[in-house]
């Protein structure tokens, strides 16, 4: 199973969907609901697309040149619409989502409907241990993609273990008391909108040299729809194991249970109908959470609470 | 510009502002009132569009018959699954954003099935009103006339329900304060039941009439995200308000593309509701709240 390449895209899938739901947790904390998720995916895989195709640029350039172009955007669109908060931000980013797949796909300058294509994959790259790593396989990006979602672990759970997250979570949980405690809704949620933006915008160039090619559509405020109940399905209140084991259930399990193409949206759809009906804290509520916990933990959480449910059953059908 | 292409467009964009108001007025009722963000929303269109297709084209109804039953037909799926689902969901803590995954769960259900049943090609209904009627010179199609006044009937229908009757005054009471209402005895899980049930039949409703007009296509339910809009350009909970927003889209949309083309027409559209939802973020006639998580 490992070595099959279907298998391998499955887990790069999950991987930067899990990402793209990171960052939705990450706003939500803040108290913010985002649609723009998408819309900043895509930002980041046309200006990756755009730098390594029009200009030439190396795409291990590209990569982080376009995450800093999301956060820039991020950062315009940011200090456009943080300040209005509640419904209006909400309605504000899906109008961000919608704009950005209808400005990439009416301009001829962005490829227009038909998208981009021939997009470069990352240059080969002589590492100490593996010598010459080609990106001609899916392997070497899934080992990419490992390396950028820990870089996003790590940054995010460095912010969220800091004082910053505290400030975070002090917004989210209540705005007015943080306030008068004199911490800056504006300027947190600011810092929050940006560092998501800039994940996305990474994420959307990995996405871009990965596939080759891309087209507007994928972008809209629908995928941002989709990341969203990644995210709830695994558990809002986990911010790293929710988005993974969220984005795990919902993309690998119809493959593992061998659903056929074109029954699998009435298999995934109705799965998450009862997943949300029955597990209303997402599927990471079933371990229990007594106290705030970090990443590594929760692992070991999961990791403990699957081996139980396998004694268990060993031990049913024995005894 | 000659009279007759103005009053072409105006009918075409009162035609499809129509259609949006419909939507936005019936999405408006399941958020404002059953409280859920209902994004499946779109398939009920759909499965109006598509009810009126087999009606009309493989059992050869009639086309007013059809409408009916493409309307019922939603109605009793939309009440079916807010008994089986959201009545369930409502009860969670996190009902909001539970709510969304389910909705998400029944737009890949519902549009799944629709597409295996039927395939990917789009498909036409002949209409039942042909020709066009010449007014004081200008042609105008009487399908899209007789759409519109459906629609305004409809519309007026609702607005009649909806302040002169009993059932309709408990809608709006429990929309207000669920709490209170219940205290003078209105049963709110029949209202939220009845709300979205109402609000399903007008989806159906709008893909019925739409669907002698535009083709029917298994992607139809894509709208659901733009009404969502409309509704929030409006203010949630205002009709008026929905009226007035799916109007100006309506408009926007005709002339637009008329003028623009319709690539820069819709971007027009999303960046006048942007700048209109940045001033007055609740909405034409809303208000702006801070949304439970």
């Amino acid at each position: 199973m490992v070595n099959n390449p279907y298998y391998i895209h499955l887990l790069i899938m999950v991987g930067m969907n899990a990402v793209l739901a990171m960052t939705f947790l990450l706003l939500l904390r803040t108290g913010l609901i985002t649609i723009a998720i998408a819309g900043f995916w895509g930002v980041g895989a046309y200006a990756s697309a755009l730098l390594s195709v029009k200009l030439g640029l190396w795409v291990w350039l590209a990569l982080p040149t376009s995450a800093f172009i999301s956060a820039i955007v991020g950062l315009v669109i940011g200090l456009l619409l943080i300040k209005k908060g509640g419904i209006g931000f909400v309605m504000l980013t899906l109008v961000f989502g919608f704009i950005v797949v209808l400005v990439f796909g009416t301009f001829e300058a962005f490829g227009g409907y038909t998208g981009i294509y021939d997009i470069p994959p990352p240059e080969a790259i002589r590492l100490p241990f593996f010598g010459l790593v080609e990106f001609t396989s899916k392997t070497p990006f899934y080992y990419l993609m490992l390396f950028l979602v820990s870089l996003v672990v790590l940054v995010f759970n460095a912010f969220y273990a800091s004082w910053t997250g505290r400030a975070w979570r002090a917004i989210g949980q209540g705005p007015r008391l943080a306030e008068s405690l004199g911490v800056s809704i504006f300027q947190y949620r600011l810092l929050a909108f940006v560092i998501a933006a800039a994940a996305a915008g990474l994420m959307g160039s990995f996405f871009a040299h990965y596939y080759g090619s891309i087209v507007p559509a994928t972008f809209g405020p629908q995928k941002t729809i989709y990341v969203h109940v990644y995210a709830i399905l695994g558990g809002i209140e986990y911010a790293f194991t929710g988005p993974l084991v969220g984005s795990l259930v919902m993309i690998v399990a119809p493959e593992l249970l061998r659903i056929a193409k074109e029954v699998e949206p009435i298999f995934t759809g109705l799965l998450v109908i009862l997943l949300v009906m029955f597990l209303p804290d997402g599927l990471l509520g079933l371990i229990g959470h007594s106290r705030p916990s970090g990443p590594a933990e929760n692992l070991s959480r999961v990791a403990r609470w699957v081996k139980e449910a396998f004694t268990r059953g060993k031990s049913a059908s024995q005894g | 510009m000659s009279m007759a292409v103005v009053a072409q467009l105006f009918v075409d964009g009162l035609a499809m502002g129509l259609v949006y108001v419909l939507l936005a007025s019936g999405f408006n009722l399941i958020v404002d009132i059953s409280g859920v963000l209902f994004i499946a929303y779109g398939q009920f269109y759909m499965i109006g569009a598509y009810t009126l297709y087999v009606l009309m084209v493989m059992l050869k109804l009639p086309f007013f018959v059809s409408l009916a039953v493409a309307t019922i037909v939603s109605a009793l799926l939309g009440g079916a699954i807010y008994r089986l689902v959201f009545h369930r969901i409502r009860a969670m803590d996190r009902q909001f954003l539970n709510g969304i995954v389910a909705a998400v769960g029944l737009m890949l259900l519902i549009g799944q099935a629709v597409l295996l049943a039927f395939g990917t090609a789009s498909r036409g209904v002949g209409t039942a009103f042909k020709g066009m009627l010449k007014l004081g010179g200008v042609n105008l199609s009487v399908e899209k006339l007789v759409l519109i006044a459906l629609g305004v009937a409809v519309l007026l229908f609702l607005h009649v329900i909806l302040q002169k009757t009993n059932v309709g005054r408990a809608m709006r009471a429990v929309s207000f304060n669920p709490d209170v209402s219940e205290l003078q005895g209105i049963n709110s899980n029949r209202v939220y039941l009845l709300a979205m049930a109402i609000g399903c039949g007008l989806a159906g409703f709008s893909g019925g009439i739409m669907a002698p007009i535009f083709a029917v296509y298994p992607e139809m339910g894509a709208i659901a995200l733009l009404i969502l809009l409309v509704v929030m350009l409006g203010g949630i909970g205002s009709m008026t308000g929905a009226i007035l927003a799916g109007l100006i889209l309506g408009a926007t949309l005709s002339f637009g593309q008329y003028f623009f083309g319709s690539g820069l027409a819709q971007i027009l559209f999303f960046a006048v509701v942007g700048v209109i939802l940045f001033v007055r973020p609740g909405g034409l006639l809303g208000e702006d709240t801070e949304i439970q998580i």
